[in-house]
């Protein structure tokens, strides 16, 4: 095995030790052995151990893979991911406008962004899709649930049980005009109880807590596999102050977009960011201003 | 920095191994630039032993220089151009992707970088009947819209095989990126050798997604993980005369000065070629698939050179 050494995720210290002692590609580290290379590089038994472990976990990898085994690694051809896509559903909004620019409804494996000014009704929509990514397949949903990640504190409950009401309602609308029977017996399941037990509600108040909410996210979701949907309301919001490091921020940020992306991917969920555009007026008072519209309830019409 | 090892070359034994150590030389270099008659002395080694030992090791560690002709003909016989699938790009690229190259594509989120990199991969599937390999970091590789962009463009048995011979690895870390990069280069070298390689263009998009969450910082460890990658596809590109695609964002110095390609200095001298995408009018106004495509570096045609794309 060829490999370079700087190429593995080892530790920078580990890393500049080995380099200095001379050691350029995997095969030569190999060949020392543990014992041999703690006593060259003046590292305890245990640390050469696990240096070890590593290397050779990475390189075991590279191996299987180019022998044809398929493991957890995401490799295909295009046919195979057109089918795929293909076989997917979209979560589907019950607005037909919106539905239709977006292709057929949210798509799944992907990630959307909704970006408004403060009171536009971006968590209103985020509401409706936590209820919506629940509709049954029979009525053309995905049947799956929810994650919703809130960092603004703008989680409205009884606003979430008018929405799942009126999506019950309508989807007993629906059945009763057609007289399926696969339609009534969803049904049965798809209760106002059951939509809210099944969306799973995260508060994170700050961006440390998102971090780790979203890096703990692939665990969570292996033991509830029927998520479909991932909401992350307000992913500027704990970014926007405190932050003297701007390319720290950065760097959290394509770290925490990279996470998402994997999680989307590998878990075959929606991931849904929201982003609020700072008002144009450049007063000092727009921040206060945009906390009254998140404490005042709201009395829309239904959809 | 190879180390010394016994067996190395013939006349190099455990003992010398020892006494070399122990004053201090432990690698090829080391031995290689140090005064003989000084290392003879002071371990008790003839200098004859370790003169042979020296031609030895240099002949098997240094590069050969080549001929300059000689350099031009195997150039000549290796080097492909490939299509982009659009005559306008092509224009721009001096008639297209060159293999043993790295070319960037730039530009702002939205701006059709993975759109031309799907054409790029149906082209050359398409036209040119060659497998594809595209790295996809983003999540942006919608087998749907190649398919669209497939069907424009052919008869229906044709689709699907260029479809097949487009392989996509999904690699979201820099080190998943460096794997596959190592895969590729053990499947090559074990390819019967010949320049009809399965593999003739590699596509990355996008190299900034796995870096940038490194770079920056009080840590060097990004820059060093971005040349590792950087080294990799240029001797990937030169040994197995592959073009390499790859996407890269845009940013700016201040909120109103001019777009400036994203990963540093550093990462300006890899590739060859670069390519400026931006849209033709402000982005959320019209729904238009209308693109600028503009030379910012190229070793072959003057830079500022604009065309006209169409990415729908």
């Amino acid at each position: 095995m060829q490999r370079d050494l700087g190429s593995l995720p080892l530790a920078p210290a580990l890393r500049a030790r080995l380099v200095a002692a001379g050691f350029q590609t995997v095969q030569e580290l190999l060949e020392t052995g543990p014992c041999g290379l703690s006593k060259e590089i003046g590292i305890s038994k245990e640390e050469a151990l696990e240096a070890l472990q590593v290397v050779r976990q990475e390189c075991h990898g590279d191996a299987a893979r180019t022998a044809g085994g398929s493991g957890a690694t995401r490799k295909c051809t295009a046919l195979e991911l057109l089918e795929e896509e293909q076989a997917q559903g979209f979560i589907i909004t019950f607005c037909s406008a919106l539905d239709n620019i977006l292709g057929g409804g949210v798509q799944l494996t992907k990630i959307t962004e909704i970006c408004g000014a403060p009171g536009v009704g971006k968590t209103q929509l985020c509401m409706q899709l936590a209820v919506d990514v629940q509709i049954p397949e029979c009525f053309g949903g995905v049947a799956g649930e929810a994650v919703f990640i809130d960092t603004e504190g703008s989680f409205m409950v009884d606003r979430v049980v008018d929405i799942a009401t009126a999506c019950v309602q309508h989807c007993q609308l629906i059945a009763e005009a057609h007289q399926e029977e696969d339609n009534l017996k969803a049904l049965e399941t798809f209760s106002l109880e059951s939509i809210l037990s099944h969306i799973y509600y995260f508060r994170c108040r700050d961006y440390t807590e998102l971090l780790a909410q979203v890096y703990l996210l692939p665990d969570f979701l292996s033991e509830h596999s029927k998520v479909r949907l991932v909401v992350v309301d307000g992913i500027a919001f704990p970014f926007r102050h405190d932050f003297e490091d701007l390319s720290l921020r950065t760097r959290l940020l394509n770290g925490l977009a990279q996470q998402l992306i994997i999680v989307a991917n590998d878990h075959k969920s929606a991931s849904h960011g929201f982003r609020d555009v700072q008002p144009p007026a450049v007063t000092q008072n727009a921040e206060g201003t945009e906390m009254n519209p998140r404490k005042r309830p709201r009395r829309e019409e239904e959809k | 920095m190879v180390v010394l090892r016994a067996g190395l070359c013939p006349g190099l034994t455990e003992e010398m191994i020892q006494l070399l150590r122990a004053n201090d030389i432990r690698t090829v270099v080391d031995f290689v630039s140090s005064d003989l008659e000084d290392v003879a002395q002071k371990c008790s080694l003839s200098y004859k032993v370790l003169v042979a030992v020296r031609r030895v090791l240099l002949a098997q560690f240094s590069a050969f220089p080549a001929n300059g002709a000689d350099l031009y003909e195997e150039l000549k016989s290796s080097t492909a151009i490939l299509p982009t699938g659009s005559p306008s790009l092509d224009q721009l690229l001096d008639s297209g992707l060159y293999t043993g190259e790295v070319t960037e594509l730039m530009g702002a989120p939205g701006s059709g970088k993975t759109q031309v990199c799907l054409g790029i991969a149906g082209s050359v599937s398409l036209g040119l009947k060659q497998h594809v390999l595209f790295l996809d970091s983003t999540g942006g590789f919608t087998a749907s819209r190649l398919y669209q962009m497939l069907r424009a463009q052919a008869e229906d048995e044709e689709e699907q095989a260029a479809l097949q011979r487009i392989q996509v690895v999904r690699v979201f870390d820099v080190y998943e990126m460096l794997s596959a990069l190592q895969e590729l280069r053990d499947r090559l070298s074990q390819q019967v050798v010949s320049s009809a390689g399965p593999f003739k263009i590699v596509v990355i998009d996008s190299v900034s997604a796995v870096i940038y969450p490194l770079l920056g910082g009080k840590q060097s460890e990004g820059l060093a993980i971005m040349m590792q990658l950087a080294r990799e596809l240029k001797t990937l590109a030169r040994e197995f005369s592959l073009a390499v695609v790859v996407t890269n964002q845009v940013t700016r110095d201040s909120s109103t000065g001019p777009l400036k390609p994203a990963l540093g200095r550093s990462w300006s001298f890899v590739p060859s070629t670069r390519v400026l995408l931006e849209s033709k009018e402000a982005a959320w106004e019209k729904a238009t698939t209308q693109r600028v495509a503009s030379l910012a570096k190229s070793p072959r045609q003057p830079t500022g050179i604009q065309v006209e794309l169409d990415i729908g």
